[in-house]
């Protein structure tokens, strides 16, 4: 069993979810969580931009905000089988890979046990 | 890959962040959360307080960064010259696979 953690945009949560349960990952955990990336960010590049009513163009994305601010994102967190992470994984980057920095990041982490807190359960059938 | 989840204070969490930003470190998640340790949460007189404002930092580095990060985040998070109860806890798991979004590549 694998917990797989995506960090992604807010913009794109929606659409995630909806593609993951039509992909047949109905049982998703859904977290408000502030972050940074390895990209240091300018803000006044960005606010140039929005002050003229331009939209902020790809290339700039990685210098939209100020070194070290932390920006909002939704983490997602899922527990899925060994043999499914792959499609779980190829799910949230075709929704969410738009090529700019930003998109977010995805962690895959080795879970060695899980109960199903109804009945007491444990093991792969609890999925 | 290690991921490192530190639940510390909420009032240490600027210092933290900005030391790991100057170490090289940039890349961190931070959510609010609450909780209680070993100590039972607070009482202050007949009122107890188990459900202690925490923010957790979640990073994830090379194997090699691990220890740097570690030793960055105790530094930075603890209160006093010794630390006190409730400085918070530093959990780190092994990360198998990490991809990133925007390029679908494998790799931090």
């Amino acid at each position: 069993m694998k917990e797989i953690m995506c960090i992604i945009r807010l913009n794109k949560v929606s659409q995630t979810k909806e593609a993951l349960y039509e992909a047949g990952f109905p049982a998703v955990t859904f977290t408000k969580v502030f972050g940074r990336g390895k990209k240091s960010i300018d803000q006044a590049i960005a606010e140039t931009y929005i002050h003229a009513g331009k939209k902020v163009p790809a290339s700039y994305d990685e210098s939209v905000s100020e070194k070290g601010r932390l920006i909002p994102k939704r983490l997602i967190t899922l527990m899925v089988s060994d043999d499914k992470v792959k499609t779980v994984i190829d799910t949230v980057l075709a929704i969410n890979s738009t090529g700019s920095p930003g998109d977010g990041k995805i962690f895959v982490l080795p879970v060695k046990e899980a109960y199903r807190v109804r009945d007491g359960k444990s093991g792969m059938e609890i999925l | 890959m290690y991921m490192i989840r530190s639940i510390i204070r909420p009032e240490k969490v600027n210092g933290v962040l900005a030391a790991l930003l100057e170490a090289g470190f940039p890349q961190i998640t931070k959510m609010d959360v609450f909780g209680r340790g070993k100590q039972k949460g607070i009482r202050v007189g007949s009122v107890e307080y188990d459900e202690l404002p925490k923010e957790m930092l979640m990073i994830t580095v090379n194997d090699d960064d691990k220890d740097e990060v570690i030793k960055i985040i105790m530094d930075n998070s603890r209160t006093g010259d010794k630390g006190t109860f409730g400085d918070g806890k530093i959990f780190v798991t092994e990360v198998e696979e990490v991809y990133t979004v925007s390029s679908g590549k494998q790799g931090l």
